[in-house]
C-alpha cells in the first residue's frame, strides 16, 4: 500500500529524512513514534503528497507520487484521510461545512454530503456542535472535527498527525477506538505520534523516528 | 466539471464577493468609469459619423459662369444640371448679386470694391445635392463632366472641407483606438487586483481545499465566475448610466446649445452588445490571469 525506498528530505542545510525505506501493507496500523524534530509530520507530508522528497521515491498503492501529475495527486488524496497536527479547519465555516468540504470536492450529491456528514460528526460525538464555529469549540473538539473530516469520505489510507496531542486521557482513548474501528473497516492507517502512553497501550506497528532515520520496528 | 458543482462554484463566487464587499465596489466603480469613457466616445463618434454623412450627402455645389454667356447658354447650364442625379438648383447669383452680397459680407471694408473699374465677380448656380437612395452622388465626376459645358468657368464644391472632415474623422477613430485599448488593458487590469485581493483572503481556505483533493479547477472556476459577475454587473451598469446621460442630454441640452437640428442618436444595439460582451471577456480573462499566477506559485 506504502512504500518508501531511500527517501531524502532536506530543507536547506538540514536534513528532515535520511535514507528511509519503508513499507506498509494494505489493511495495517502503523506508529510513527520518535521525539519532536525526528521527522515524523514531514514523513506523514511526504507519503501525502503535500512536500516533494530531495531524492529517493514514495508508492502509494503502486503509483510512484514523483510521476504522478498535479490531477491525479488531487484524486489520490481523495482516498487518502489527513488529520493534521494544527487541525486546519476554516474559522469562517461551521463544524458541519468544515467536515462537508472534503467531500464537496469530489462533486458528491448534496444529499449525501449531508448525511454522510451527519455520521462522522456522530461519530466523533459531535453532531449537537454542527453549527458551531471552530473557534467556538475546546482544542480537543477542534482536534475530533479534523478527525471527522478525514474519515469522511471513507478514505483507503488515514493518516494523522498527533491527533490526541490535544486530548484527555478518555478522550485519547476514544479516538484511538474511533481509529481502530476505521481500520477494522479495512482501511491502513498511519499515526505519528510522541506519547509513550499510546504506545504502551497498543500491540501495532511501531517504527522509530530519531534525526531523521529509521532507528527502530516493533 | 459535473453540472451538480455549478451551484457550489455560484455559491462560493458570490459568497467571495460578499466578504470582499469593498474591494468589489472599487473595482467595479473604475471598470465602470472606464467603460463609461470608452462608451462616450463611442457615441459621440457615432454622431460625429452621421452628421458627416448627413453633411456629405446634402453637399452643396457652386458652378461659376463665363462673362458674357447668352441666355440660351445659361439655360443649357442650367438643364443639364437638371438633368444631373438628385440636383437642385437652389438659385441663380447674377454678377450683380455677387457683387451686392460681397459687398455687405465686407461691411465696413465695402468702401474697397468702389475703385473696381467693372465687376469682376463671375454669375453662378448654386446647386445642392439631396440625400436619397441609390447610388451615392460622385461629386468629383459630376464637377468633371460640367466643366466641360460650354459657359461653365468653374465648379466649385465643399471637396476640401470634407476631406479635412474626414480625416479629423480618422485620427478621432484612431485615438478612439488607442483610449479604447488603454482602458482595456486598465480593466484588465483592475480585474486581475480584485481577484487577486479575494484569492489571498481565501488562501487558507484554498491550500486546504487542495490538501482535501480539490482540483486545480475547482478552486479556479468560482473565481473567474467571481470575474465574470464583475464583467457583467460593470458592463450594464455603464451602458444604464451612458443611456439614462444620452436620455438627458438629447432632450434638454440639445436644444439648449441649439443644436437640435442634428439627430442625436444612442450608440447601436450591435455595440452596446459589444461593451458587455467586452467586459465580461475582460472579467474572466483578468481573473483566469490572477488564478493562473497564483496556482503557479
Amino acid at each position: 500500500m506504502i512504500q518508501l525506498f531511500h527517501l531524502y528530505k532536506n530543507f536547506g542545510p538540514n536534513i528532515a529524512l535520511n535514507d528511509i525505506n519503508l513499507r506498509v501493507r494494505e489493511g495495517e496500523f502503523v506508529f510513527v513514534s520518535g521525539p519532536s524534530g525526528a521527522g515524523k509530520t514531514t514523513l506523514l507530508r511526504l507519503i501525502f503528497g503535500a512536500e516533494r522528497p530531495t531524492s529517493g521515491h514514495i508508492l502509494i498503492n503502486g503509483i510512484n507520487l514523483n510521476r504522478i501529475s498535479r490531477l491525479k495527486l488531487d484524486l489520490l488524496r481523495r482516498k487518502i484521510g489527513f488529520v493534521f497536527q494544527d487541525f486546519k479547519l476554516l474559522p469562517a465555516k461551521t463544524v458541519f461545512e468544515n467536515v462537508a468540504l472534503a467531500l464537496e470536492v469530489t462533486g458528491e450529491r448534496r444529499s449525501l454530503i449531508r448525511k454522510k456528514t451527519r455520521q462522522s460528526l456522530k461519530l466523533i460525538g459531535l453532531v449537537e456542535k454542527e453549527d458551531a464555529y471552530p473557534l467556538e469549540l475546546s482544542g480537543g473538539e477542534q482536534q475530533r472535527v479534523a478527525i471527522a473530516r478525514a474519515i469522511v469520505k471513507d478514505p483507503l489510507i488515514l493518516l494523522a498527525d498527533e491527533p490526541t496531542g490535544n486530548l484527555d486521557p478518555d478522550l485519547t482513548k476514544d479516538i484511538m477506538v474511533l481509529f481502530k474501528s476505521i481500520h477494522m473497516k479495512g482501511a491502513t492507517v498511519v499515526i505519528a505520534t510522541h506519547s509513550r502512553e499510546l504506545l504502551e497501550d497498543t500491540e501495532q506497528v511501531k517504527i522509530f523516528l530519531n534525526r531523521g532515520r529509521i532507528f527502530g520496528e516493533r | 466539471m459535473r453540472l451538480r458543482l455549478w451551484p457550489y462554484f455560484l455559491r462560493q463566487a458570490l459568497g467571495n464577493i460578499m466578504s470582499n464587499r469593498i474591494v468589489h465596489v472599487i473595482g467595479l466603480g473604475t471598470m465602470v468609469v472606464s467603460l463609461l469613457i470608452f462608451g462616450t466616445f463611442l457615441l459621440l463618434l457615432v454622431n460625429l459619423n452621421a452628421w458627416v454623412g448627413e453633411w456629405g450627402h446634402s453637399l452643396t455645389m457652386s458652378v461659376y459662369l463665363q462673362d458674357g454667356i447668352s441666355e440660351a447658354e445659361r439655360d443649357n447650364i442650367a438643364s443639364f444640371i437638371r438633368s444631373l442625379p438628385r440636383a437642385e438648383i437652389k438659385r441663380f447669383v447674377s454678377k450683380e448679386k455677387a457683387l451686392t452680397e460681397f459687398r455687405s459680407a465686407l461691411g465696413s471694408q465695402a468702401g474697397l470694391l468702389d475703385g473696381l473699374p467693372h465687376n469682376p465677380l463671375p454669375a453662378s448656380f448654386e446647386v445642392i445635392f439631396n440625400e436619397g437612395e441609390g447610388q451615392k452622388v460622385d461629386v468629383r465626376e459630376i464637377k468633371q463632366d460640367l466643366e466641360k459645358v460650354e459657359g461653365v468657368e468653374e465648379v466649385q464644391y465643399s471637396e476640401e472641407w470634407l476631406h479635412r472632415f474626414e480625416s479629423l474623422m480618422k485620427m478621432i477613430r484612431l485615438v478612439g483606438l488607442v483610449i479604447g485599448g488603454l482602458l482595456c488593458m486598465g480593466v484588465l487590469f483592475i480585474v486581475m487586483n480584485t481577484i487577486k485581493l479575494t484569492i489571498y483572503s481565501r488562501k487558507e481556505e484554498i491550500e486546504i481545499l487542495k490538501l482535501v483533493g480539490a482540483t486545480d479547477w475547482f478552486v479556479k472556476i468560482p473565481f473567474m465566475l467571481e470575474g465574470m459577475i464583475q464583467g457583467i454587473l460593470s458592463g450594464v451598469l455603464a451602458l444604464v448610466i451612458l443611456f439614462s446621460a444620452y436620455l438627458f442630454i438629447s432632450t434638454e441640452k440639445m436644444h439648449f446649445l441649439d443644436l437640435a437640428v442634428f439627430d442625436f442618436v444612442f450608440i447601436p444595439n450591435e455595440y452596446a452588445l459589444s461593451i458587455l460582451l467586452l467586459s465580461v471577456a475582460l472579467g474572466l480573462v483578468g481573473s483566469f490571469i490572477a488564478v493562473g499566477r497564483f496556482f503557479k506559485v
